[in-house]
């Protein structure tokens, strides 16, 4: 029992920095209608962004988080802009290669840029932990996990009450109606996508207080962050977000029944089944 | 069509006097043959990603598949793989065919991400599997010198007729379907499936069909590979990216549901792939690949309907 | 394509001449420059070209009058190391190849050297390299099994001498070649040591989350862990054992343990962490001084190793007076190699048995003294002496 809920409160907090970064995608799904492979590049940057802010301005990594959303949005607003806007209306073959090759141009540029050691910022608290009865809470993680929720709520009420969160969610619904009541559906695309590759930046920011960045740190990110989607839904960013906590909780808790080598298996057999049985998601929600 | 099949006559035959005129050894042979290999690999990947219209990023499942089983064989019973390739084949199909009936449903991106994940759940169970498979350890072919019966050689030259004969049975399949009744029914489905089913059309099934032949090739292929190769482990031959995608990125660069398109696709990639780490390997560490996707994102933009578009110049409809 | 064939045709006619002296002796260097394990790859780079420098200073290759070349080819992957190998020998021309870090792809390679007849000697620690009874591989280091034993054997004994011997141990061991080959070592020398391994699992590469880890190391009960581990999980695992108070000793399996990152990513909870390793820079002190003042971090073990192993390649085309692969892998088979970066190896020289591995080398332990790492055991090569729990072991 003690071992059940110690992985559950792990799956939770971990699963939260999860979902943060699978809200970037989501949204970019849910708005433009493509899936951006390289997408978890961008989580690479947001690191590299967090890991300079740490080592030259003496910000910890979930403050530089926030500039990692800067550099996140830039670059993918700017991706967007010239790259993807042109394949818009291209067959999903073409969407999907374009991103596949921003994913091996953005990984080889880092290599290019940073060099290929392993980055890893220090704070005070990273072997710290909380310690209620027989159970650990570790400071890292719940402080990531903190930052993700409020991001999440900050993100929800974007989207709720500004304008251009009701713009981004008039195009998702339709982009023709959307422009005949004034959305410049061009402007819309670059800045959710720039919002998109932002959050997920983000979160690498957050994930950089734990962790370790170096040019390949998107790689084991990708299948975990299209699993996190696929539950939640694609295009909803509040099914990423509870999509995050679940694909935590379930990659914890297997390691309880089965060995950890194929903990990953378990999500996948879950991955194909949803996608099957439930393609909208586990919330339904969006159509898309 | 009979320009198609000129150029595929064309190819074969520049390889066959490659394989035969060259040094069979050398380097020029075994990257034909590696031409040959993808262009196989990529011809597969057409009769599921050109005819039934469906991206799969899990081609690897098959490959590796193929590559295991007559590997296995090889190893624990002495079969040859020649014998050890029909097998391969079998299994890969049966499994393309039963994992085709959940996510043949799926469209466009749904299907991908449903690939993709299959086929990294396959090189995670090749990888824990380690008493059927030998896990991360890999395994070796053992080397038995040059024999026919064994289809081992020391150089790369002898690979080259048989991979010539793959390659165009390959394409056989590939023209048979496309323009026999079951590549007039999955075109159909992919123009739109709505319509097939009102006319009475079992896309579902008429996709299965597809893909169960598309897997079994593919294992066919990954059986040559393995044994151009000698040395295969769970992460060499289940790679979600150099085996899947690469296998759907020849393709597309060539001309996705044109039987030319994996030539084109194949003769660009290897010879991007192998000029850029041969000129650039002494250079800092990430310029090849970053030039790669360059020119990956610069052709998806270019030419979206890939390079064989520019030898024939007819516009083709985009979508 | 043209260019190299009249490229071709004017080196035939200089060979006819005179001039065929004056041709550089080629050596292929077949590493990782891209792709996720980059970072040993470029260090492996570093270390050659050092050991290069020593080379020109003296001559190059004086029985044939002429200097080495390198030639790179970069291998991100296994996949890329066939053809890599094959443009290496056939394109480029080299006479013998050392590389190529990753154990998988050291694999791949060598099937086609060994086709080819072209000698490779590498530093990869898997099993079968030289265990498949090929005659052009050659392998500087122990196999992974030797390591993972001497890694349980040498914890055991330090343990004992502190009067804390171990009583329950834990492995945990990524599931790629060189993590599970390491493990069969460290699983088969606790069986012969009658010590329990409470925890004996295998973890995919690069986890997101160390805490199940950790969880399962703490319900183990274990008073000594063994992590077979990359950097990422290394600091991962390390982190996560603080945070919940493990304070067991933690002794690593080489690769991420033993890099100079390490010690950037934990800071002080890096002190006193423990590694089995195929060799250390302190055995080399000359040669670590120039690469530090060159690199600015010490010189991680791989650099050493391929240096040396490169040294070898170039001394045997010396004494074999001659370009020709097979008269150079009988050469390298009987050369015993003592100086140079040779001598900063474990054992102190690289020389091969019937089967191409090392008959020299002997695995060492290390243990992190502030920046540094120290060689701390067996007695006969240790720089310091061990610290366990705190205490120095005598």
């Amino acid at each position: 029992m003690t071992a059940f809920l110690q992985a559950l409160i792990d799956g939770t907090l971990v699963g939260g920095v999860y979902g943060i970064i699978a809200v970037g995608l989501s949204l970019v799904f849910g708005v433009l209608g493509i899936v951006n492979f390289a997408q978890a590049e961008f989580m690479m940057l947001g690191m590299y962004a967090a890991w300079f802010a740490w080592r030259y301005l003496g910000l910890d990594p979930l403050i530089g988080a926030a500039i990692s959303f800067a550099v996140g949005f830039g670059i993918g607003a700017l991706a967007q802009r010239f790259l993807i806007q042109r394949v818009m209306n291209a067959p999903h073959v073409s969407q999907i290669f374009l991103t596949v090759g921003l994913l091996i141009v953005l990984e080889n540029a880092a290599l290019l840029l940073f060099g290929a050691d392993f980055r890893t910022v220090q704070t005070p608290y990273q072997t710290q932990s909380l310690q209620m009865g027989p159970f650990f809470i570790s400071v890292p993680y719940l402080a990531a996990f903190c930052n993700a929720l409020v991001v999440s709520v900050a993100l929800w009420l974007v989207m709720a009450r500004t304008w251009i969160g009701r713009a981004i969610r008039a195009t998702a619904q339709n982009a023709m109606a959307a422009e005949i009541f004034g959305v410049d559906a061009k402007r819309v695309y670059m800045i959710a996508f720039g919002l998109g590759t932002g959050l997920t930046a983000f979160g690498g920011g957050i994930i950089l207080s734990y962790s370790s960045v170096s040019p390949t740190s998107g790689a084991q990110y990708v299948v975990l962050m299209f699993t996190v989607v696929v539950l939640g839904g694609l295009g909803s960013v509040l099914g990423a977000l509870i999509g995050g906590i679940a694909v935590g909780i379930i990659q914890s808790l297997s390691t309880l029944v089965m060995p950890i080598q194929v903990q990953n298996l378990a999500l996948f057999v879950i991955f194909i089944a949803l996608l099957t049985f439930r393609p909208q998601g586990l919330l339904g929600g969006a159509s898309r | 069509m009979i320009r198609s099949l000129l150029v595929i006559s064309i190819f074969a035959a520049a390889a066959l006097v490659a394989g035969a005129v060259l040094d069979p050894r050398g380097y020029i042979v075994r990257v034909v043959c590696l031409m040959l290999l993808a262009a196989s690999l990529g011809q597969c990947w057409n009769i599921v990603g050109g005819l039934a219209n469906q991206i799969s990023l899990g081609h690897a499942a098959f490959f590796g598949i193929g590559a295991y089983t007559t590997t296995i064989l090889q190893i624990r019973y002495g079969i040859s793989p020649w014998i050890g390739l029909f097998l391969g084949a079998a299994i890969a199909g049966l499994v393309g065919f039963l994992i085709s009936i959940p996510t043949m449903r799926l469209k466009g991106s749904y299907f991908a991400l449903a690939t993709l994940a299959f086929g990294e759940a396959c090189r995670i169970f090749a990888t824990a599997a380690a008493g059927l498979t030998g896990g991360p350890q890999g395994i070796s072919v053992p080397f038995v010198g040059n024999s026919w019966a064994m289809m081992q050689f020391r150089g790369a030259g002898p690979y080259v007729p048989i991979l010539v004969g793959l390659f165009i049975l390959i394409s056989v399949i590939f023209v048979v379907l496309s323009n026999g009744k079951l590549g007039y029914l999955l075109r159909a489905t992919r123009e739109s499936e709505d319509a097939a089913e009102v006319a009475g059309v079992n896309t579902l099934g008429v996709k299965l069909a597809g893909s169960t032949i598309s897997a079994a090739l593919t294992a066919v292929v990954g059986t040559m590979f393995v044994q151009f190769n000698f040395f295969i482990d769970p992460d060499i031959v289940f790679n979600p990216t150099s085996v899947s995608i690469r296998a759907a990125l020849i393709t597309i660069v060539g001309g996705v549901g044109i039987l030319t398109g994996p030539i084109f696709g194949a003769i660009a990639i290897v010879t991007m792939e192998e000029v850029l780490s041969a000129y650039l390997s002494n250079q800092a560490a990430g310029v090849a690949p970053l030039i790669f996707g360059g020119l990956l994102i610069a052709i998806v933009l270019w030419k979206p309907a890939g390079l064989s578009a520019i030898s024939f110049s007819r516009k083709r409809a985009l979508s | 394509m043209r260019r190299t064939l009249m490229l071709a045709a004017v080196v035939g006619v200089m060979a006819g001449t005179q001039a065929w002296a004056v041709e550089p002796v080629k050596v292929g260097v077949l590493v990782p420059l891209s792709g996720p394990t980059s970072q040993f790859g470029i260090n492996i780079r570093n270390g050659v070209e050092l050991a290069l420098e020593d080379i020109k200073a003296t001559g190059g290759i004086k029985s044939l009058g002429a200097d080495v070349e390198l030639v790179y080819a970069d291998v991100p992957a296994p996949n890329a190391a066939a053809a890599a190998v094959q443009r290496l020998v056939s394109q480029d021309k080299v006479v013998g190849i050392v590389g190529a870090f990753v154990s998988s792809t050291t694999l791949a390679a060598s099937e086609v050297t060994e086709r080819l007849g072209v000698p490779m000697i590498t530093h990869s620690f898997a099993d079968q390299i030289t265990g498949r009874g090929y005659k052009y591989i050659f392998q500087v280091s122990n196999k992974a099994s030797t390591i993972g034993q001497k890694q349980f054997d040498y914890a055991v004994e330090i343990a004992k001498r502190s009067g804390k011997p171990v009583t329950k141990a834990a492995i945990l061991y990524e599931d790629t070649a060189y993590g599970t080959a390491q493990a069969k070592g460290l699983r088969e020398a606790a069986a012969a040591a009658k010590i329990p391994v409470t925890l004996d699992e295998s973890y995919p590469l690069n986890v997101t989350d160390a805490s199940p880890l950790v969880n399962k190391i703490r319900a183990s009960g274990a008073d000594l862990v063994f992590p077979v581990s990359y950097f990422n999980d290394a600091l991962m695992i390390i982190r996560t054992m603080r945070q919940q108070k493990l304070d067991i000793p933690t002794v690593g399996g080489a690769a991420g343990y033993i890099i100079p990152d390490f010690k950037k990513g934990l800071g002080e909870f890096a002190e006193g962490v423990f590694s089995i390793a195929p060799a250390n820079y302190d055995n080399a002190p000359e040669i670590a001084a120039r690469y530090k003042a060159k690199h600015g971090v010490f010189m991680a073990h791989e650099a050493l190793m391929y240096g040396a192993a490169f040294q070898h390649m170039v001394k045997a085309i010396d004494e074999a007076k001659s370009r020709d692969p097979e008269k150079i892998r009988d050469a390298i088979a009987k050369l015993k190699k003592c100086d140079g970066f040779s001598a900063g190896l474990s054992g102190g020289c690289t020389a091969f048995d019937a089967n191409g591995l090392t008959s020299v080398a002997s695995p060492i332990f290390v243990q992190w003294r502030g920046d540094d790492i120290a060689t701390v055991y067996p007695p006969e090569a240790a720089k310091a002496l061990p610290v366990w729990y705190g205490r120095e072991v005598k």
